[in-house]
C-alpha cells in the first residue's frame, strides 16, 4: 500500500493524455520510457522483483484509468523483459557461464525468483534503455526508409484518415517516385483532410474521396497503406474507424493492405468482443447527428465508435522498423517483445 | 494549441467560480439530506463530473462556493484529494463557505469582497455538466475585451432542437449584432409564449441583426474582472439573467457588454436545475453525448434497455426495469416494474411494486403493491407501506416542522402539499396544468396541444416587461422633480441648487434630456396648477414662473427644448386638469416676453396642432395676435426697407 502513494508519476501521465497534451502514440512512448527510466534510477529498489512490482502497479493504473491506451502498457510490458533480462544475464555472469548441458537439462522448475539483489543491475538496465529510447525514436524513419521497397512508380496508394508514420511513409517514397495517393476522409472526424492538405504541400498528387466512394476507387487502386492504434495478439488491428469497411474493399479487389506499425503499438492482448468497453471508445453523437436535431434524439440510439476492429485475415503485411511480416508472425514478435509471463496480469 | 494555452498559463492562473447551491425548493425534499452538488447522477457526485470537466478544460484554480451542507461538500472535495482523483493533479480546488448567501448574486458579491479572483475567469452556475474546451473560450473572450473594452461577458450558449428532452425549461430567444454582442437577451423559461416583443432601437442602431431562438444556456459564461464589481454595484442583482438584464438596459451606466457564443458540433453544456435536466443530463451523459465525462465503468454497469446498476445492486429476473438508473445495493423485489425512474443507493423495493417517471431517494423502504408514479420525489428514508399509491407527490420521512400542510401516509412517510399560490418556480407547484416534475413522453405532447389554446393569455402578460421599465424611471423621474421644486418653492432655495438636484436625479433615472426638459417645464406648469382658481391667481402664476426662469432658462436653451417645453404645456393642459379659461394664454404670454420661446417656434408648433381638439382655441388668440404682430413688424421692415 506504499505504493499507492507514489503512483504520482503514471497518474501524471494518464492525466497529460486525458487532457490531450500528448495524443500521439509516439510521444506517449516516449514519455512512458522516460517515465520509467526516471523510476529506475530515482526509486529505492532492491531487487528486479521489487523493480518488475513497481512497474506492474503502474500498468494496472493505466489499464483501469484508460483501457483502451496500449502503447504505455505495450512500452512498460517491454521494459519488463528488459528487466528479466539484465537480471538473468547478470546473475549468470556472476556464476559460471552457461554450458550447452545446462541449456538442455533446463526446466520450468529452474523459475528465477529475481529476488537476488546485483549491484550492476541498475547500470545495465538503463543502458538497455537507452539503446531502447533510440529504437522508439529512430522507429518512425525506419519504417519510412522502407518505403520505396513497397510503393512503386505510377501506383495509386489509398490511405484513411491521419497517421503520422503513413505520412512519413509517403512524403520519403515521394522523394524518388512518383505515384497517387487516394485519402479517405474518415467521417465524421475528417482527418483525413488535413493528412491530404499536408502531402499535396510536398507535391504528391492527392484526392480526397468520401468514405462511401471507397468501394468505387479500390479497383483502381493497387495498394492500401494504413497505420493502426494497436495491433492485437492475433494479427487484427484495432484502427480507426471506417478501416474495416476499406479493408473488406480492399479484400474483394485482392487489394494489398499494408499496415505500418511501430513495435509498442503490439500488443499481447486479444480482442474480445468488437464494442467492449476496454476496446472501443464511443465519442459523442453529435458528430453524427447534430444536438438541434430535436425530437429524434428522445426516441434513437446513436454510437460513434472511434475504433474498428479488423481482423487479421483482411491484412497483409504488417512493416514495423524491422521490416515486414505477416499476421500469422505477430505471435512470434511478441514473444521477443515481451516475456510471456507479463502478457496477462 | 498545447502552445497556446502554455502563454496564458504562464500570464496567470486560470479561475473558475462554481457556485454549489442552486437556492430554489426545486430538490426538496431530496435536497434536505443530500447537498445539490452531491446529488447523484450515474451513482457518482455532480460536483465531480463538475471538476473533472473544469480540470480537462484545463482550469487550474476552482473556487466552490457552498451556503448549507458546506461540510459534506468539504468532506467530500477532501476525499477526492485523498483519492488522487484526476482532476486534483492539475487543478487546485477551494471550497468557500458563505452561510448568509441568500441568492447567487449574493455569492458573487461574497467572493468580490475576498478578492481572490483575478483577470478573466469562469462562472458556473449549480450543477453544469460539459466537456469545452475552457482555454480557447477564454482566449476568444480576451481577444472581444481587446476590441470592446466594456465587454462583462461571454455567455455560453447550445442549439438544442424543438422536442429535445432538455429543451422547454431554459430555452433562450437572443439577438446579436455581427460581432455576436448581445442585444436582446430573453430567458423563455418554461412558459410557453407565443409572441415576443423586440424593442425598437435594436434594429435602428444596427445594420445587421441575428435572432437565435433554438438556444438553452449551458450556465457557463466567461467573465472579465469587471463582473463581481457589478454584482456588487448592483444589490439588485440576484441571479444571471439579472445582470444581463440589467446590463442591456443600462448600458451606458453600468458599462458593461455581453457576448454570446453558440457551441457548435460536438461540444456539449448543460447544468442540472430541475429534477428535468436531472432527467435529461443523465440520459445524455449515458448516451456518451458530454463525452469525455461519461458512466464511470468500475462502479456500474450498463445494462441494455438504458439500465445503469451500481455495485451490489440485484435484479430478479421477473422485475422489468427499462430507462432507469439504479445506485449501489438496492434490492429489488419480484415482478418489480421500474421504468424511467432514478433509485439511489440502498433502497429496498419489495414485491409487485410500479414506480414510472419518480425519484427515490437513498435508504428508502418501498413495501409491496406501491404504485409511486408521475414524477413523484421521494425523500430519503422515507417508508412506504403496503399498497401507497402516489403520484405526482413529494414525500418526505419527516413530518415538516415548518407549518407546511402535509398529508401523513405512514409513520415515516409525509406528503408535502405545495400551496397552488407559489409564484416561483412554476416546475413545483402541483396543478395539472404545469408540467411534471420528470419529463413524460406520452404526456408531454398532449400538454403542447392544450397550451396551444390558450397559449395566447399567457403571452400577453409577458409582452410588457421589455417596455415596462423605462416609463416607471421616467414617472419616478417626474414626481422627483415635483418634489425637488416644491420644496425649492416652498423654502425659497436657490434656483442653482435645485438645478443640481434635478440633474442628479436625472442621472439616478437615466432619462435623456429631452425627458428632463418636457418633464421640468411639467412639473412647474402642474405646480401652478395646484393653486386655487381665484382672483389671485394670475398674479400667483407669474410670481411662480418668475422664482423659477432661472430653472426654465436653464432647461429651455435651445429650438427643440422649446418645443418639449410646448409639448409639456400641451400635455398638462390635455390632461384633464381643471384650469383657469386664460391659463394657457397667461403662460405662452409670459414665456415669450420671457425670450424662453422664439416666436416661429410657438406658430411652427401651433400649425402642428391637432386642430379637432379643445385645445387649439386655448391656443388661437395668441397664435393669432402672434401672426398679426409678425405681419406688422415685417411691414414695418418692409417699409423700412422702402424707405
Amino acid at each position: 500500500m506504499l505504493d499507492q502513494e507514489n503512483l504520482s508519476d503514471v497518474s501524471n501521465l494518464v492525466s497529460d493524455i486525458k487532457h490531450k497534451k500528448i495524443y500521439n502514440s509516439f510521444d506517449v512512448a516516449l514519455k512512458t520510457e522516460d517515465l520509467l527510466e526516471k523510476l529506475i534510477l530515482q526509486r529505492q529498489w532492491k531487487s528486479a522483483r521489487e523493480l518488475m512490482k513497481l512497474v506492474k502497479s503502474r500498468i494496472k493504473f493505466i489499464r483501469d484509468d484508460l483501457p483502451t491506451e496500449a502503447t504505455a502498457t505495450n512500452v512498460m510490458r517491454h521494459i519488463l523483459k528488459i528487466i528479466r533480462e539484465e537480471y538473468e544475464s547478470a546473475s549468470k555472469k556472476k556464476g559460471e557461464g552457461q554450458s550447452l548441458h545446462q541449456l538442455v537439462t533446463s526446466n520450468s522448475s529452474d523459475i528465477l525468483d529475481y529476488s537476488e539483489s546485483l549491484s550492476s543491475l541498475r547500470s545495465s538496465i538503463l543502458d538497455h534503455l537507452g539503446e531502447y529510447k533510440v529504437e522508439i525514436e529512430s522507429s518512425c524513419d525506419n519504417i519510412a526508409a522502407q518505403a520505396s521497397e513497397h510503393i512503386h512508380m505510377d501506383e495509386m496508394i489509398m490511405t484513411v484518415g491521419k497517421s503520422h508514420t503513413v505520412e512519413k511513409f509517403l512524403k520519403c517514397a515521394a522523394k524518388d517516385r512518383n505515384f497517387k495517393v487516394v485519402v479517405v476522409e474518415g467521417a465524421p472526424f475528417y482527418y483525413g483532410h488535413s493528412l491530404a492538405a499536408s502531402l499535396a504541400k510536398s507535391n504528391i498528387q492527392t484526392t480526397v474521396i468520401p468514405d462511401s466512394a471507397v468501394f468505387a476507387m479500390m479497383s483502381r487502386v493497387n495498394k492500401v497503406i494504413i497505420g493502426t492504434h494497436t495491433v492485437l495478439a492475433n494479427g487484427g488491428l484495432r484502427a480507426s474507424s471506417g478501416i474495416h469497411a476499406v479493408a473488406l474493399a480492399a479484400k474483394q479487389f485482392s487489394v494489398p493492405v499494408v499496415v505500418l506499425s511501430h513495435m509498442y503499438k503490439f500488443t499481447p492482448l486479444y480482442v474480445v468482443s468488437n464494442n467492449h468497453e476496454a476496446f472501443n471508445i464511443c465519442a459523442s453523437p453529435a458528430d453524427v447527428i447534430p444536438q438541434s436535431a430535436g425530437k429524434i434524439l428522445n426516441d434513437i440510439e446513436v454510437y460513434n465508435p472511434i475504433f474498428d476492429y479488423v481482423p487479421p485475415e483482411l491484412v497483409t503485411l504488417f512493416i514495423s522498423h524491422q521490416g515486414g511480416n505477416a499476421p500469422s508472425y505477430v505471435y512470434r514478435l511478441l514473444s521477443e517483445l515481451y516475456h510471456q509471463d507479463d502478457y496477462d496480469m | 494549441m498545447s502552445n497556446k494555452s502554455e502563454i496564458i498559463r504562464k500570464e496567470k492562473v486560470v479561475q473558475s467560480i462554481v457556485i454549489a447551491d442552486t437556492f430554489t425548493d426545486e430538490f426538496v425534499p431530496i435536497s434536505d439530506n443530500i447537498p445539490h452538488a452531491l446529488l447523484p447522477i450515474l451513482n457518482k457526485p455532480l460536483v465531480d463530473y463538475t471538476l473533472e470537466f473544469l480540470s480537462l478544460g484545463g482550469i487550474e484554480e476552482v473556487f466552490l462556493f457552498c451556503s448549507v451542507h458546506s461540510d459534506e461538500i468539504k468532506q467530500h472535495v477532501d476525499k477526492c484529494i485523498k483519492n488522487g482523483d484526476g482532476w486534483t493533479l492539475t487543478m487546485k480546488v477551494n471550497v468557500t463557505v458563505s452561510e448568509s448567501c441568500q441568492s447567487f448574486g449574493d455569492c458573487l458579491r461574497d467572493l468580490d469582497a475576498r478578492g481572490l479572483l483575478r483577470g478573466e475567469f469562469v462562472l458556473l452556475e449549480p450543477g453544469v455538466l460539459s466537456n469545452v474546451p475552457l482555454l480557447s473560450l477564454l482566449e476568444k473572450h480576451s481577444e472581444i475585451v481587446k476590441a470592446d473594452k466594456y465587454a462583462a461577458m461571454t455567455l455560453i450558449l447550445q442549439e438544442s432542437g424543438i422536442g429535445h428532452r432538455g429543451r422547454g425549461l431554459e430555452d433562450i430567444l437572443l439577438a446579436t449584432d455581427s460581432l455576436n454582442r448581445v442585444l436582446f437577451y430573453k430567458n423563455l423559461g418554461s412558459r410557453k409564449t407565443k409572441k415576443i416583443e423586440f424593442p425598437m432601437d435594436i434594429f435602428l442602431e444596427n445594420s445587421s441583426i441575428s435572432i437565435l431562438h433554438n438556444l438553452k444556456d449551458s450556465h457557463i459564461s466567461i467573465c472579465s474582472s469587471s463582473v463581481l464589481p457589478l454584482f456588487s454595484d448592483n444589490f439588485d442583482f440576484q441571479t444571471k439573467d439579472d445582470l444581463i438584464r440589467g446590463l442591456l438596459m443600462n448600458e451606458e451606466i453600468l458599462e458593461g457588454t455581453i457576448y454570446a457564443h453558440v457551441l457548435q458540433g460536438s461540444l456539449f453544456g448543460g447544468a442540472v436545475s430541475s429534477w428535468r435536466m436531472y432527467q435529461s443530463l443523465s440520459q445524455e451523459l449515458m448516451k456518451k453525448w458530454i463525452h469525455p465525462l461519461t458512466v464511470t465503468r468500475n462502479k456500474n454497469r450498463v445494462l441494455k434497455n438504458n439500465v445503469v446498476i451500481g455495485a451490489g445492486t440485484t435484479i430478479p429476473n421477473s422485475a422489468k426495469i427499462s430507462r432507469s438508473i439504479l445506485g449501489a445495493s438496492v434490492s429489488i423485489g419480484h415482478n418489480v416494474t421500474v421504468e424511467d425512474s432514478f433509485i439511489f443507493s440502498d433502497t429496498k423495493i419489495q414485491d409487485d411494486v410500479v414506480i414510472t417517471h419518480s425519484v427515490i431517494a437513498s435508504n428508502c423502504t418501498i413495501k409491496s403493491d406501491s404504485k409511486i408514479s408521475l414524477g413523484s420525489i421521494i425523500g430519503t428514508n422515507t417508508v412506504l407501506e403496503n399498497g401507497t399509491v402516489i403520484e405526482n407527490a413529494l414525500v418526505q420521512s419527516k413530518q415538516p416542522d415548518n407549518g407546511d400542510e402535509y398529508v401523513k401516509l405512514g409513520n415515516k412517510a409525509f406528503e408535502l402539499k405545495v400551496s397552488s399560490d407559489d409564484d416561483g418556480d412554476s416546475v413545483l407547484s402541483t396543478t395539472s396544468k404545469k408540467p411534471y416534475r420528470l419529463h413524460i413522453t406520452d404526456i408531454e405532447s398532449d400538454d403542447e396541444e392544450d397550451d396551444d389554446s390558450d397559449g395566447f393569455s399567457d403571452s400577453e402578460e409577458e409582452l410588457s416587461y421589455t417596455q415596462s421599465p423605462v416609463p416607471d424611471d421616467t414617472k419616478l423621474f417626474f414626481s422627483e422633480v415635483i418634489d425637488s421644486l416644491t420644496r425649492g418653492f416652498d423654502d425659497n432655495l436657490l434656483c442653482d441648487n435645485l438645478i443640481l438636484e434635478i440633474n442628479s436625479s436625472r442621472y439616478a433615472y437615466n432619462v435623456t434630456v429631452k425627458e428632463v426638459n418636457f418633464n421640468v417645464v411639467k412639473a412647474i406648469l402642474s405646480m401652478s396648477l395646484r393653486e386655487p382658481i381665484g382672483v389671485q391667481y394670475f398674479s400667483h402664476l407669474s410670481r411662480l414662473l418668475s422664482y423659477f426662469s432661472p430653472v426654465l432658462k436653464n432647461y429651455i436653451r435651445n429650438e427643440a427644448a422649446m418645443l418639449d417645453c410646448l409639448q409639456a404645456l400641451e400635455d398638462v393642459a390635455t390632461s384633464g386638469e381643471s384650469f383657469k379659461e386664460k391659463w394657457v394664454i397667461a403662460i405662452l404670454q409670459h414665456m415669450y416676453n420671457k425670450d424662453y420661446l422664439a416666436e416661429d417656434i410657438i406658430l411652427e408648433w401651433y400649425r402642428n396642432l391637432d386642430t379637432d381638439g379643445k385645445f387649439v382655441e386655448h391656443v388661437k388668440p395668441f397664435a393669432d395676435w402672434l401672426q398679426e404682430a409678425e405681419e406688422a413688424s415685417s411691414d414695418d421692415e418692409d417699409d423700412d426697407d422702402s424707405d
